[in-house]
């Protein structure tokens, strides 16, 4: 297993080098340049020399690539362009509110995954697995933005229940706990509606065909109930795909956060993606590039342990 | 996930009346397919059913939710919202559709390339694809939509050029799974070129697979273009989309404008539906599971 490992994240980690090169690249070899996108386009030649000089962009690019690297080494990612201020300190800042949204949307999520897939393991071909398979195709393709609309429109706008947006910080916790509980309450649940429609059919698929294999047929043979076959064997059997599907869809969770963190106002990486792709601060663009690549990977090793763990026979894959 | 799907040969021999006999039985094909011919239609045809200037301004009538003058509405500066959302949905399609064919294309000869090309360069490729595959495409999409000015041929060739990675994939493992095949060994010994083989033999024993693969990457497009108008980085002002027409609706949803919300988003929602359930038909129709 610990072999296994090592070669998946030498590929990652080569994956996400070439990634950032591309990305790294492709950004300071636009025209004009990150220079004009501050200054605007009718700055004179000579204030762009300046500025281009105090960002150090004057240099050969790839000597800028090399100091990237370099720079990346000493654990510096680098300043944004726009809010002066340390590329790394601005990410960790907004990875907390991020790594909290997330954490409880992807348990929320699971959870009733877990309990709508059994049902419909169990239920296979009767009116109830029907019932969840029909609604699982429709919120398949419910995008992001129109989910996240119609709840704000419903309850908040309409029934005044919760807060639409208003984060600022999670340290800034003066006004409590159960304030930003209630602020966390409609982003979660749109990416819960988003996620549950795959995470749920996965698992359903995993639940019934476990309960046609032999071992089940057996401890039924000999008298086994039911309830403990599917407690004590079938569940756990049947997670592993569900466990291999979180660890992949990972990142695309957070696509999903960019699109609802943004709908929200909630102050997560996502939301500073957003801010920076419309103004251009690339140093904060490259860097969550490299930030998302590290957490794909994290994401699908993390899923190869659970497995591992979950299924000696998944060590050795 | 379409990797189990099982070649149906003769499927492009099929005649035009089995197809149609294909379609009629209510079920996941044939409701696809009739939400996608009616987003088509409002796309494309109902523009000259509904000739009202999008961006006519009736200050008078600002943000009134639907009337007998306005059958959906007017949106904050008085504009006909029904017009707005016949307008941006000629946009959003206009875009989406090209930039599916074109992502279609560059992934089929991207795969056939890896899999039937010298060992080095499918290594290269396939680091390249794993590269760009280690981020969500829209994060990619989000991060090229900043770098260059946005117009609809930029932003065709953008998504086209960003989505085709999975189909490249799926291309390239079916191309090396069916080398080995007899009828390929045979073709090749007879001298036939790697061209040949492509066009006469890969792509037709791959043709289902690259259906039910098309049909999902137009929903992804359109998916990807209305994400992108959603957050600025898309269709740009004065043209609207069905993305921006949200994102429009949004900016003042304290007002409980819900008739600014729920076309735009129902529409952008029933093309993905119509992609997904006419991918999921096609597959049951080839005897995949998925």
């Amino acid at each position: 297993m610990i072999r296994m490992l090592a070669t998946r994240i030498a590929s990652s980690f080569l994956s996400i080098v070439i990634l950032v090169t591309l990305v790294f690249f492709m950004a300071h070899l636009t025209p004009g340049g990150p220079a004009y996108s501050i200054l605007g386009m009718k700055a004179t030649a000579a204030s762009v020399a300046n500025l281009n000089a105090k960002l150090g962009l004057d240099v050969p690019i790839w000597k800028q690539y090399l100091l990237w690297w370099a720079h990346l080494f000493e654990g510096k990612l680098g300043y944004s362009y726009l809010l002066s201020r340390p590329v790394g300190q601005l990410l960790w800042q907004y990875e907390i509110n991020t790594f909290v949204f997330y954490t409880v949307s992807i348990v929320v999520s699971t959870a009733l995954s877990i309990l709508l897939g059994l049902i419909q393991g169990v239920y296979f071909g009767r009116w109830p697995a029907k019932l969840i398979g029909g609604l699982q195709l429709g919120f398949y393709a419910l995008p992001p933005f129109f989910v996240a609309a119609m709840l704000v429109l419903w309850f908040s706008v309409g029934l005044h229940w919760l807060p639409a947006s208003g984060i600022t910080d999670l340290r800034a916790l003066h006004p409590g706990i159960g304030t930003y509980a209630a602020h966390l309450v409609l982003p979660v649940a749109t990416v819960t509606v988003l996620t549950v429609a795959a995470l749920s059919r996965y698992f359903g698929e995993a639940v019934h065909e476990e309960l046609g294999k032999d071992y089940v047929r057996t401890a039924q043979a000999k008298g086994v109930t039911f309830q403990k076959i599917l407690f004590g064997h079938v569940i756990r059997n049947a997670l592993r795909p569900l466990v291999t599907i979180l660890g992949l869809s990972f990142p695309y969770i957070f696509t999903g956060g960019v699109i609802v963190e943004s709908v929200f106002n909630y102050p997560g990486l996502g939301w500073l993606m957003w801010r920076s792709a419309l103004s251009q601060d690339y140093p904060i663009l490259i860097a969550i590039v490299l930030v998302i690549g590290v957490l794909t990977v994290l994401g699908n090793l993390l899923a190869d342990v659970v497995n591992g763990l979950l299924d000696p026979r998944a060590r050795y894959e | 996930m379409s990797s189990a799907v099982q070649t149906a040969p003769g499927f492009a021999a099929a005649p035009l009346a089995k197809f149609i006999g294909w379609l009629t039985p209510r079920g996941t094909l044939g409701a696809g397919v009739t939400i996608g011919v009616l987003i088509l239609f409002i796309g494309f045809a109902a523009p000259f059913l509904y000739p009202a200037d999008p961006y006519a301004i009736h200050p008078a009538h600002a943000l009134q939710p639907p009337s007998g003058a306005f059958p959906l509405g007017t949106d904050e500066l008085g504009r006909d919202e029904l017009a707005l959302v016949l307008s941006g949905g000629l946009a959003t399609l206009i875009v989406s559709l090209p930039a599916a064919i074109l992502a279609f294309f560059v992934g089929v000869a991207y795969g056939l390339a890896s899999g039937l090309g010298p060992a080095w360069l499918d290594k290269i490729l396939m680091r390249l694809l794993d590269a760009i595959l280690a981020l969500p495409s829209l994060i990619i999409l989000i991060f090229f939509a900043s770098l260059v000015s946005l117009n609809n041929t930029s932003l065709i060739l953008l998504l086209g050029f960003i989505s085709w990675p999975s189909l490249a994939r799926l291309v390239r493992n079916e191309t090396l799974a069916q080398r080995g095949r007899d009828f390929i060994l045979a073709t090749e010994q007879l001298g036939a070129s790697k061209f040949y083989i492509a066009r006469v033999h890969l792509l037709r024993v791959m043709a289902p697979i690259l259906v039910v693969n098309g049909t999902f990457m137009v929903g992804d497009a359109i998916f990807a273009l209305s994400a992108l108008s959603f957050l600025g980085l898309g269709v740009q002002p004065p043209q609207v989309s069905w993305g921006s027409l949200l994102e429009d609706g949004l900016d003042i949803i304290a007002l409980n404008p819900w008739w600014l919300i729920m076309p735009s988003g129902l529409l952008v929602f029933g093309s993905l539906l119509a992609a997904s359930l006419t991918g999921q038909g096609l597959l049951q129709k080839f005897g995949g599971t998925r």
